[in-house]
């Protein structure tokens, strides 16, 4: 099972079932497999904070949702996540890929790649960094059941150590 | 049409369905018509109230009414392309436009000067769309949005009134309770 197949296996096994986010090159290989299986409902959104809105309104029917969206789209989506997500206590999983790392080869990412988990630590949001697929079964699956444990946003921040980067 | 009238009469038409309100005046005028545990009140997040309703949308099949305000659907446009691609049946849009942002001191908005915000959600697919001007055409036009299928969009022009006082309601209690009338 390769790291896009062990993250979807692991959304499953916590009832994730609708998947809202904005399209990124190094997250479409997980959201690909996805929008290939009938257990989800993938939601392309127009930007990220719509895709924290709509993913929100699934958790308080019932349904469990998770974003995806690379750390830019996390800049526009922190107003979402302090004044809907964080005082509702809504246990959203956020799947953010991070630029700016190893490999960058933008200039416009860095700053906004770099400063995506010191904006994470300034919310109170917990994060976990996923840079390899050792163990990745165990570090996804524990970060969701304490998500849900803990009733609060909590982001997995992908490098290109565990997706092999931009491929285009 | 003012609002908090029209929305005492939505109130009374929708019986238990899910009820998703703007933040500021919308949530607390929704509250003093009458608490419901499915009234989803947001504090916050301006611009997200048509997706978290989107999102419910798609996660229940009964209907789901969203309660928006021009000022806040023109920061967040592109949920009503996200509305019209998914397309679900079961959503309703009401947009309460009053052509201004009224909370921060009555500022003109763009639908003042022409944007056409029901042009817009047809643009983006959406057919079953209306403007009303009066609680009798808000009423009727509800009425057969709870009746068929949608998505609807539907602009209900008001004129802005006095604000009622903030409703006394938390955030974190909203979602348990709306939750739990799910089941959930």
């Amino acid at each position: 099972m390769n790291w896009a197949e062990t993250i979807v296996n692991c959304l499953k096994e916590s009832g994730v079932s609708l998947i809202a986010y904005v399209p990124d090159i190094s997250i479409h290989q997980v959201t690909r497999l996805m929008e290939e299986d009938d257990y989800f409902h993938v939601v392309s959104a127009t930007r990220e904070e719509e895709a924290i809105g709509i993913a929100t309104g699934a958790y308080a029917t019932g349904r469990n949702a998770a974003v995806f969206m690379q750390s830019s789209g996390f800049g526009n989506c922190v107003n979402a996540l302090a004044s809907l997500c964080l005082p509702a206590r809504v246990p959203l999983p956020m799947f953010i890929n991070l630029r700016g790392e190893v490999g960058e080869f933008n200039i416009a990412q860095v700053a906004m790649g770099r400063s995506t988990r010191p904006i994470l630590d300034t919310l109170g949001i917990p994060y976990y960094t996923l840079d390899t697929d050792d163990r990745l079964d165990l570090r996804v699956s524990g970060a969701l059941k304490l998500c849900y444990a803990s009733r609060q946003p909590l982001a997995l921040c992908m490098t290109p150590l565990l997706h092999g980067g931009k491929l285009a | 049409m003012h609002r908090f009238s029209a929305t005492k009469r939505v109130k009374d038409l929708v019986g238990d369905m899910a009820v998703v309100a703007n933040l500021g005046p919308t949530t607390d005028e929704l509250w003093h018509a009458g608490h419901r545990d499915r009234n989803f009140y947001t504090y916050g997040s301006m611009g997200l109230c048509s997706s978290i309703a989107l999102g419910m949308a798609l996660s229940t099949d009964e209907k789901v009414l969203s309660l928006d305000g021009d000022g806040s659907l023109l920061m967040n446009m592109g949920t009503i392309a996200t509305i019209g691609r998914e397309n679900p049946a079961n959503l309703i849009v009401v947009v309460w436009d009053n052509e201004q942002w009224g909370q921060t001191g009555y500022q003109a908005s763009h639908t003042a000067f022409g944007t056409d915000l029901e042009g817009v959600a047809r643009s983006c697919g959406i057919e079953k769309t209306a403007t009303v001007e009066d609680e009798e055409e808000l009423e009727a036009t509800l009425l057969q949005a709870m009746r068929e299928d949608g998505p609807w969009f539907i602009v209900a022009k008001i004129e802005e009134e006095e604000y009622l006082p903030v409703a006394p309601i938390e955030p974190e209690v909203t979602l348990h309770r709306f939750r739990a009338s799910f089941g959930a």
